[in-house]
């Protein structure tokens, strides 16, 4: 398989240059080459999102981006998040603490086999950062987060815990939301 | 007096009643009705999304404004309840309501011009059946000078009314696939291009159009048989939606649920004689392995973002995603339509049985018009034999008009 090299900066590292498959998908390239294992194999047709990484662009804002049809080379010279790359940790590499999105997950218990989790905090962090640059009016938040989250699948059917986290995640989070529209 | 005896006398009295049409036309009639108001797609435009079949309200885009399909069930006050079968065939076949106000030639009365007296009966006769339903479409809205219907009359007498020649040296299958082809299926309308005044060019019948911006491509048989269709693959196409050359996608799709895939195999082939002739010319076969530039920006995007459900080699995922390999659409001389699909992408979509097509994304934000470009012109070397000749110009002309 030809191979390219590939340049891509993971969690604020940049990640060391090296030759990478061009057919090589970028799932795998985390699995395999970064050990990242977070990042989850589900449909693996670009239906389920637990694929979903964040994608940090020049204007600062983010987006989601599904890395399972998505190939390793689309992310060249790209700035990447995946879900572990939202704690605080110290040094050694210890988690101090977590993002508001992961405290609340773990305070609404949004998790059965959490299969899907990844996909869904990463999705959630996306939407938080998207009010914080636009903030909408409290009242339109239930429908933001829907329509936010609607294409993420969890077999597991934990939709209403996964919801109310996010619903505070985003209230916890300043500047997200005002009061009238 | 029991409905029966109301029947007898009303038909004794010559008395023409909804309920005596539909209560006097056998199950066989109405079967043959409903198999040709769908052979004529009238629900397309007839049914809006989510609505009641034939209670209209349907919007259909025109360049000139937009026309809404009526309601066709017997409602009599906004629907074709108080139509004889007389006036039911009048303005199937000409356009003209019994009022006499002209129909806007959204309605494809210039096919069915030629529609059989007797399938015009039996569609009747099923329409009469339903139930009727009291719901009145949207006022039609057109530009000036295309709102004024007196026009319409100019327009028939230069474009309308015109019969096929009557073709008698071809066989029975050949005329019954024209049937179905020109004037029940009134596969024209989309797949020939129209003049300035939104009339079809006779000369090039089903030479190919743009409808609600992407190509309804050429249907000739070099044409066909250039994309590497054969008479059997068409006759697959129209049945289930997809072959090996791909799915529908766009107006077509509707055609598929309304319409293609209740067709008999009788009807089916005779409609790919009628296209692609008793001596189909041969399907042109791309040999892939002859690749455009394996080292180009268009293969690296490629593997990027189609390979994961398209394959690397385009080989296509069976019942997920469609192979490159053979695909229509990949082929056709005008990119647009591959532009477009690659720009807007594909919502997922239901087949016959249980086949499905997963939605394909669109790459309007994630690609830019010179990386679609590469992108296209990779794909129609590579699978369609083409040149590149698609730039970042073209793709930004075809993707502005998307609204
Ligand atoms: S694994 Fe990527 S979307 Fe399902
Ligand atoms: S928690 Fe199991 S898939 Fe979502």
């Amino acid at each position: 398989m030809p191979a390219r090299s590939l340049k891509v900066t993971i969690n604020g590292q940049a990640q060391p240059v090296e030759d990478i498959p061009e057919e090589l998908m970028m799932l795998d390239y985390l699995h395999e080459y970064r050990n990242l294992t977070g990042t989850r194999f589900g449909c693996g047709q670009g239906m389920c999102r637990a694929c979903t990484v964040i994608v940090d662009k020049p204007d600062g804002s983010s987006e989601e981006v599904r890395t399972c049809i998505t190939g390793a080379h689309y992310f060249d010279g790209k700035k990447i998040r995946t879900v572990e790359g939202h704690a605080q940790r110290d040094e050694e590499g210890h988690i101090k603490t977590l993002s508001t999105v992961q405290q609340q997950f773990l305070e609404h218990f949004s998790f059965q086999c959490s299969y899907c989790a990844p996909g869904f905090v990463n999705a959630a962090t996306v939407l938080v950062e998207r009010l914080q640059r636009q903030p909408i009016a409290r009242s339109q938040l239930e429908n933001t987060i829907s329509e936010a989250l609607e294409s993420h699948i969890c077999r597991c059917t934990g939709y209403v815990r996964y919801f109310e986290a996010v619903r505070d995640a985003v209230l916890k989070t300043p500047g997200t939301t005002k009061e009238a529209s | 007096m029991n409905y029966r005896s109301i029947l007898v006398t009303a038909l004794a009295l010559g008395l023409s009643t909804t309920s005596v049409w539909s209560a006097t036309s056998d199950n066989s009639t109405l079967e043959q009705g409903q198999y040709l108001v769908r052979a004529a797609d009238c629900a397309a435009c007839h049914t809006k999304e989510g609505g009641t079949p034939y209670a209209g309200g349907a919007p259909i885009a025109t360049p000139f404004g937009t026309v809404y399909g009526t309601n066709i069930r017997p409602d009599k006050e906004y629907g074709i309840g108080d139509y004889s079968a007389d006036e039911f065939y009048h303005v199937l076949t000409e356009g003209e309501l019994p009022d006499g106000t002209q129909l806007y030639p959204a309605m494809p009365y210039t096919a069915y011009h030629s529609i059989a007296r007797s399938d015009s009966d039996a569609m009747y006769a099923y329409l009469m059946s339903l139930k009727p339903l009291n719901i009145e479409a949207p006022e039609t809205d057109l530009s000036w000078p295309f709102s004024m219907r007196w026009t319409l009359n100019f327009w028939n007498l230069m474009f309308a009314g015109e019969s096929p020649g009557d073709a008698k040296d071809q066989s029975e299958q050949w005329q019954r696939g024209r049937y179905m082809v020109d004037v029940l299926g009134h596969c024209g309308e989309c797949h020939t291009p129209r003049n300035a005044l939104g009339a079809l060019e006779r000369d090039n019948h089903l030479q190919g159009g743009v409808i609600a911006g992407y190509e309804a491509p050429s249907l000739t048989p070099d044409e066909l048989a250039d994309r590497g269709w054969t008479p059997e693959d068409l006759q697959t196409f129209l049945r289930e939606g997809m072959s090996d050359q791909g799915t529908m996608f766009s107006e077509m799709y509707t055609v598929f649920h309304h319409s293609s895939r209740y067709l008999r195999d009788e009807d089916l082939k005779a409609m790919s004689l009628y296209l692609m002739g008793e001596n189909p010319p041969d399907a042109r076969i791309v040999d892939a392995g002859n690749r455009a530039g394996a080292d180009s920006p268009g293969r690296r995007h490629y593997l990027n973002v189609c390979a994961g459900c398209h394959g690397a080699q385009g080989e296509g995922v069976p019942h997920v995603a469609v192979a490159m390999e053979g695909n229509t659409t990949l082929r056709l001389d005008d990119g647009r339509n591959l532009v477009k699909v690659i720009y807007d992408g594909i919502g997922a979509q239901k087949f016959s049985g249980f086949e499905r097509m997963q939605a394909m994304p669109g790459f309007a934000d994630k690609l830019s018009s010179a990386e679609i470009a590469e992108l296209v012109n990779y794909l129609r070397q590579t699978w369609g034999g083409l040149d590149a000749t698609i730039d970042a110009a073209a793709v930004d002309e075809l993707t502005a008009k998307n609204e």
